[in-house]
């Protein structure tokens, strides 16, 4: 099976000299959930922002479908966006829009700018929109301004802005970072189901390892830059557990 | 390897900026410490030396403030590193980040103390003498009559004026509207360009930024009094030319306001759209512009209710509305009719103000 996206020696030194990846090698196979551990400062969101196109790389090459995205511009750029969606830890909807106009702005990159300014979004977007809020269990809320939800109700709608780009991949970068641990597994419950029923891809960043075993079905470790792990998350014994984490570590459990 | 290597650097570079940072900081204290001494010894040399009469000669003080300065800089050098006096510059400009101690002597002993007070008690003796500073003129007996009669006169107004007054001051806030009304949106527009988070990209829009910035900068230093002279030779005297004052006024001032606003927005929306594949218009659209339609929206309210006062003021330079009346009364020394008008102006200036406040905080 060809991987849906390879990323190949990606470097990426940011302007104030931080180099925050080293090249990092590795694939993504179709249908896959993907996770990818690391300590704080270890790349892990540089990496994501590489993939979404939101950073270039400075060095090293990400291929999507066989195709060499790197350094994608204009429309290239905007068929790359559309379809790898990415959901972040603060949610980054838009605070003074509807719950339903959020998850609209997934539609944005194929409704003509004046169009789309005028909110003349095409029935079909809004079905798709409103049967994605549906999935993500807020239907209920679609007419309530964004910024009065809860922040695992945010994720929700921005994990439905995401789905209505129809896209291929899914980035997540800490999606539960700033959750409860409850509401961290009704999204992240979400996030696979995203998975399992609609067949995407799924590449997300954690921080908790026992949320890893749960939901990964391959985890890569990043440190300092570096690819330093690459396996099945039962592979990833106490010894790894140390190299990743360092010495000091300790597994925290959250349930 | 690599891995070393890469540290050793990070540590370099940051022990590199430390060392930057603390001669730039030596710098700035060294150039207020040659400020402060250059003119006290100016000060001094002014009070000791010969009277001058007529102007002062530019040559011989320029020449002489660059020596002072240079002196001054290196007396306080000599102070810091070679006595380790502290300086006030020093003391301004100390960080505690670089583990600078707090000095620990008594507050009459410290240098820069007595380099402060000496600073202010000379500035204060030459402030004196240049605005004719007079306990005399004040107690002036004559002087106390006229504002006696000026005063009576404001206080006892004449009513017969009011009519006009009254169709003056609407003028002036109708100025005041078209003025605000025409900028907002060319503001609005400018002030995307203006702001630096959005402008830096790449050198081309930063040039733009660059010079707008520069441009809306110095239409803005210029007073709105300034313009309502060039445009009343322009367009010829009244409230058109009182208008396009406050309008060119209003453009520069609200595009600073607005531009502040767009650069204070959050990141998250913006990055949240950019995500989804949206073009540079949409991102503004759906990102920036629901973060700034009601901040946006106060100031322009506040824009108005600042133009209500200025066009006043315009109309004392032929802007046209009540400054017109205003500057007519009190040339022809009728004070009556100058209190009706101080009594309008009060009135109208106060309602727009409550009005402007309370409407900025409705829709907050
Ligand atoms: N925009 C930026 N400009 C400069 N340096 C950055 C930028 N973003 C991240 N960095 C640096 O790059 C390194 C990697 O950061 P990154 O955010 O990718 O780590 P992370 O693994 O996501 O960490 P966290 O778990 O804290 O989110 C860090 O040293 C960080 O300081
Ligand atoms: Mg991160």
């Amino acid at each position: 099976m060809e991987p849906i996206l390879q990323v190949r020696n990606v470097e990426k030194t940011y302007d104030n000299g931080v180099k925050a990846l080293k090249g990092v090698s590795f694939d993504v196979n179709p249908g896959e959930f993907l996770v990818v551990i690391g300590l704080s400062g270890s790349g892990k969101s540089t990496l994501l922002r590489c993939i979404n196109h939101l950073h270039t790389p400075t060095g090293g090459e990400i291929h999507f479908k066989g195709k060499n995205i790197t350094g994608a511009k204009g429309k290239d750029l905007k068929e790359v966006r559309k379809k790898v969606a990415m959901i972040f830890q603060h949610f980054n909807l838009v605070p003074r829009l509807s719950v339903l106009d959020n998850a609209l702005n997934g539609a944005l990159a194929r409704t003509p700018t004046l169009a789309s300014i005028f909110k003349q979004y095409s029935d079909e977007d809004r079905e798709k929109a409103l049967e994605y809020l549906d999935l993500v269990g807020i239907r209920e809320k679609a007419f309530i301004r964004a910024d009065q939800l809860s922040g695992g109700q945010q994720q929700r709608v921005a994990i439905a802005r995401s789905l209505t780009q129809s896209p291929e991949i899914l980035l997540a970068d800490e999606p539960v970072a700033s959750l409860d641990p409850a509401t961290c597994h009704t999204v992240m419950d979400y996030l696979k189901k995203v998975n399992k029923e609609l067949g995407i891809t799924v590449v997300c960043n954690l921080h908790f390892l026992s949320l890893v075993r749960q939901y990964a079905d391959r985890v890569i470790a990043l440190k300092q830059g570096e690819l330093v792990f690459n396996g099945s998350p039962d592979d990833i014994t106490d010894e790894w557990f140390q190299t990743i984490y360092g010495e000091q570590a300790k597994e925290v459990h959250i349930n | 390897m690599s891995l070393l290597n890469s540290d050793a650097s990070g540590m370099d570079s940051s022990v590199s900026q430390m060392e930057k940072k603390k001669v730039d900081v030596a710098f700035k204290s060294l150039v207020l410490d040659a400020v402060i001494f250059w003119f006290l010894a100016l000060s001094v040399i002014s009070m000791v030396g010969p009277e001058t009469e007529g102007y002062i000669d530019l040559q011989y003080y320029s020449f002489l403030s660059l020596g002072l300065l240079v002196v001054g800089g290196a007396l306080s050098y000599v102070l810091q590193a070679k006595a380790s006096i502290k300086t006030l510059g020093q003391s301004v400009f100390a960080m505690p980040q670089f583990g600078d101690e707090q000095s620990q002597t008594a507050w009459y002993l410290s240098f820069s103390n007595w380099e402060l007070a000496l600073a202010f008690v000379f500035a204060l003796k030459s402030g004196i003498a240049f605005t004719d500073f007079s306990l005399i003129e004040i107690f002036d007996a004559n002087g106390i009559e006229g504002v006696k009669r000026i005063l009576t006169g404001i206080l006892t107004p004449d009513f017969h004026i009011l009519p006009r007054a009254i169709e003056a001051v609407v003028q002036t806030i109708f100025i005041a509207f078209m003025a605000t009304v025409l900028a907002v949106p060319i503001a609005f527009v400018l002030s995307f360009l203006c702001a630096k988070n959005i402008m830096s990209g790449n050198s081309f829009t930063f040039g733009i930024y660059t010079v707008l910035r520069l441009v809306t900068n110095i239409t803005r230093s210029i007073e709105a009094l300034v313009w309502a002279i060039v445009f009343t030779v322009w367009v010829g005297v009244g409230p058109f030319a009182g208008m396009l004052a406050l309008f060119l006024h209003s453009v520069a001032s609200l595009t600073k306001n607005f531009s502040e606003l767009a650069e204070g927005i959050s990141d998250g929306p913006v990055e949240g759209i950019k995500s989804t594949g949206a073009g540079p218009l949409q991102v503004v659209w759906f990102a920036v512009v629901p973060q700034i339609v009601l901040p946006y929206t106060a100031f322009a309210i506040y824009r108005w209710d600042i133009n209500v006062r200025m066009a006043t003021i315009i109309g004392l330079v032929g802007g046209g509305g009540i400054g017109d009346l205003l500057i007519e009364a009190q040339g022809q020394l009728r004070w009556g009719e100058v209190g009706t008008l101080v009594i309008v102006i009060a009135v109208v200036v106060w309602l727009m103000d409550a009005a402007s406040a309370y409407l900025r905080e409705a829709i907050k």
